[in-house]
């Protein structure tokens, strides 16, 4: 069993903030936390590690050495961290073992599950919940150990509850040993009896509504849409369904949208009455008109689109991510987002 | 209402015989590629647009599938004869392709990974695959193979007339059901896709389109009078066959008396086209519901995507009215709406799933398949290609847990 360890440039004992800078480095055998674990049982055959700033504002080149680093090695499992409630640690945890994963090596981390590693595994490597703490390194690495030590001998691992680690938000298939139509009834009939249970629960974002306007004469306003409009022809080869990208065309002094030079490539509706009138999935004629009236100071130059069909959610909250950054820097304060 | 259902199962028959003497006259179709597969065949069906299991009604064949193929006589009553553990096959290729179904492949493995996938990789299969005439638009060639599926099928079925069948089933259903003193009533309330050509279940041969929340005798169901004419994801839709097979159905026939009072079966539109029509159908659904004294429901989907805001919509109206609920729907990496009302939930798989690579030695519906791919080297393909995989009516067992 060949296991490789990621740290940060403290925990592989090189220093705290002043050596964050530092580039990857390797270091064979066990440092630190990985001594925990090969006590554990886990032998780490190699440690390699980087600066938490370094990371940061050199992503690209960090993950190109540490990636090349695995790509030498072939180990049959990433451990990373414990990186506990670090932002940027557990960031880079989070990034090298989605990257790891993808490469087909197991990856395990360990870090707090409000850390922005989580996210930015993407689903892709399993994550061993901790406290924020360092004094959750006890409790820890056996779960780590354990997990990574299965996943090296090619095991399959149970369910997040079984297994203890974080709901990766991906459904995996099993038979039921009943079909649906069955189970539906007998989830009624408990319910009737007052033992409501579900074989899924909602995962939803809740997004709070924003304040309002400040002052909407002054505000700039973006026009967003995910109804797959696109120019006629669709130049750009936007996708009717699981686009993995978002476009922007630009409208500045155009006052509407009009039939035969805009229309919508999105495959999860009957597009033919709106095609007649663009203006429905864009709504710029409305937002000219506000403009003139004076209800909003003006309308950015560009609208963005994108198809919102099967596109799955984490690919729209990149989406929205990326999208809401350049209105920001736009200086845009209002978007009218029309959904289909 | 009182149906005989007469079970006649396939290997009694000579299929091949009638097969043989299977004749298509329609000038929208140019030619039908006709073959029989078994269950364990290493074969993939292509371009699978339904399954039909073959019925005849034997007093009165012209009867069959009312208002799609037969005479409107209501179905649900009388005799009917089925040929049990066979499925007529329509395979179509669209000729020019007006709607983005390049992602709605619809398959049948006989053998390998995917015919866990899939009821029709266990039954014997006459395959059908059409080819349209000369400059036939695709909603004129798509209303061809609709017919010609449900003419082959009773055709098929004729086949059993005059003869003995090997069980005959008795059903009986009177909307309200009944049951003891102090069972709860239980109401189904089914969606039925209607969101355009090529997107349409029928209903005594018409579409669901400005059709609001009705009871239909669930015998009816069984009994031809829902047709299959949705092309969608074929994981999620539901084929002619999974209404003449409901386990829904069946399952809630079965219990009927002891466990609870099937108080009836309610037909909704799936794929309201506007929120107001949405919301209206939900609110209509439940007015129901409740005039049929359910105490909970079960809401189904078809098809997915904004069908799955009908199936949420329907559950809120019915909680808020003090009806309990349960949805049925599949999961699409995660689900596709949600309301909190919907406390309880029955996922029928995950439709992204992949079922892994099979190379069968035969295919039949179509070489290729709609996004270019060669179907016998097609690599994994997931989980909602397959009909009927997450059938949302709860015909399979399938269900998607966490990982």
């Amino acid at each position: 069993m060949k296991v490789v360890h990621y740290l940060n440039q403290f925990f592989a004992g090189k220093g705290a903030e002043e050596l964050a800078g530092l580039p990857p480095f390797r270091i064979e055998g066990a440092v630190g936390p990985g001594k925990g674990l090969e006590q554990l049982g886990l032998p780490i055959a190699l440690t390699i590690a980087c600066g938490d700033d370094y990371f940061g504002e050199h992503e690209d080149l960090a993950l190109a050495e540490l990636l090349r680093w695995l790509d030498e090695e072939r180990p049959d499992a990433l451990v990373c961290g414990p990186s506990f409630g670090s932002g940027r640690y557990g960031y880079a945890c989070g990034i090298l073992a989605r990257e790891a994963t993808n490469r087909g090596i197991p990856a395990v981390c360990g870090m707090d599950p409000e850390s922005p590693g989580v996210i930015a595994t993407e689903g892709a490597a399993y994550i061993v919940p901790t406290s924020t703490n360092v004094a959750g390194m006890r409790d820890a690495l056996p779960s780590i150990a354990s997990l990574a030590a299965r996943l090296a001998a090619g095991e399959e691992l149970a369910g997040p509850e079984e297994e203890g680690y974080l709901p990766r938000g991906l459904r995996r298939n099993e038979r039921a040993g009943a079909v649906g139509a069955a189970r539906a009834i007998d989830l009624l009939l408990a319910k009737l009896g007052g033992d409501t249970r579900t074989e899924v629960a909602a995962r939803f974002d809740h997004v709070p509504p924003p304040p309002p306007l400040r002052a909407a004469g002054e505000a700039t306003l973006a026009l967003v849409t995910e109804a797959g409009c696109v120019p006629q022809g669709n130049p750009d080869g936007l996708p009717t369904i699981r686009a993995a990208a978002w476009l922007r065309y630009p409208i500045a002094g155009e006052h509407l949208l009009r039939e035969g030079e805009y229309e919508s490539v999105h495959g999860g509706f009957d597009v033919t009455a709106a095609n007649r009138d663009p203006n429905r999935f864009v709504p710029l004629d409305a937002a000219r008109l506000l403009e003139e009236e004076g209800r909003i100071g003006r309308l950015h130059d560009v609208f963005y689109t994108t198809t919102g069909n099967g596109t799955p959610v984490a690919v729209s909250t990149k989406f929205g991510q990326e999208i809401a950054e350049e209105l920001r820097d736009a200086g845009v304060e209002a978007v009218i987002l029309s959904g289909t | 209402m009182r149906l005989e259902l007469a079970s006649y199962p396939v290997g009694t028959l000579d299929l091949e015989n009638a097969v043989a003497r299977l004749e298509f006259r329609d000038p929208r179709i140019a030619s039908v590629d006709v073959a029989v597969v078994e269950p364990g065949e290493s074969v993939r069906l292509t371009h699978v647009l339904d399954a039909v299991e073959p019925h005849v009604k034997p007093d009165d064949p012209a009867s069959t599938f009312p208002g799609a193929l037969g005479t409107l006589h209501p179905a649900g009553s009388g005799r009917t004869n089925r040929i049990a553990g066979a499925a007529v096959i329509a395979c179509a290729d669209f000729p020019a392709e007006e709607r983005p179904l390049h992602e709605q492949e619809s398959l049948i493995d006989m053998a390998g990974p995917g015919a866990a996938y899939s009821r029709l990789s266990a039954t014997t299969n006459v395959v059908l695959t059409f080819q349209p005439a000369d400059g036939v638009g695709n909603e004129d060639f798509e209303a061809a193979v609709r017919e010609t599926k449900l003419r082959a099928a009773r055709d098929l079925a004729s086949l059993t007339i005059g003869k003995e069948p090997e069980a005959v089933e008795e059903l009986d259903y009177t909307l309200g059901g009944t049951g003891r003193e102090g069972v709860p009533a239980v109401a189904l309330l089914l969606q039925l896709s209607s969101l355009g050509p090529l997107y349409e279940i029928y209903l005594y041969g018409t579409t669901l389109d400005g059709f609001q929340p009705a009871p239909v005798n669930p015998l009816e169901l069984l009994d031809g009078a829902l047709t299959g004419g949705e092309y969608h994801w074929a994981g999620l839709r539901n084929s002619t066959y999974s209404f003449q097979n409901s386990a829904l159905v069946r399952e809630l026939l079965a219990g009927n008396g002891e466990r609870f009072r099937f108080a009836g079966l309610v037909a909704c539109r799936g794929y309201n086209q506007s929120a107001k029509d949405k919301e209206r159908a939900a609110m209509l659904a439940a007015k129901v519901a409740g005039e049929l004294g359910a105490d909970g429901v079960i809401v189904t989907t078809d098809a997915g995507g904004n069908s799955h805001t009908d199936t949420m919509l329907t559950v809120r109206a019915c909680e808020r009215a003090g009806i309990r609920t349960v949805a049925m729907v599949a999961e699409m990496g995660g689900l596709t709406d949600h309301v909190p009302e919907a406390d309880a939930i029955v996922s029928v798989g995950n439709a992204e799933e992949l079922v892994p690579e099979w190379r069968p030695e035969r295919v039949l519906g179509g070489d290729v398949l709609l996004d270019g791919r060669r179907a016998a080297e097609a690599g994994p393909v997931p989980v909602r290609n397959y009909l009927g995989a997450v059938c949302q009516m709860g015909d399979m067992d399938l269900r998607a847990v966490a990982a």
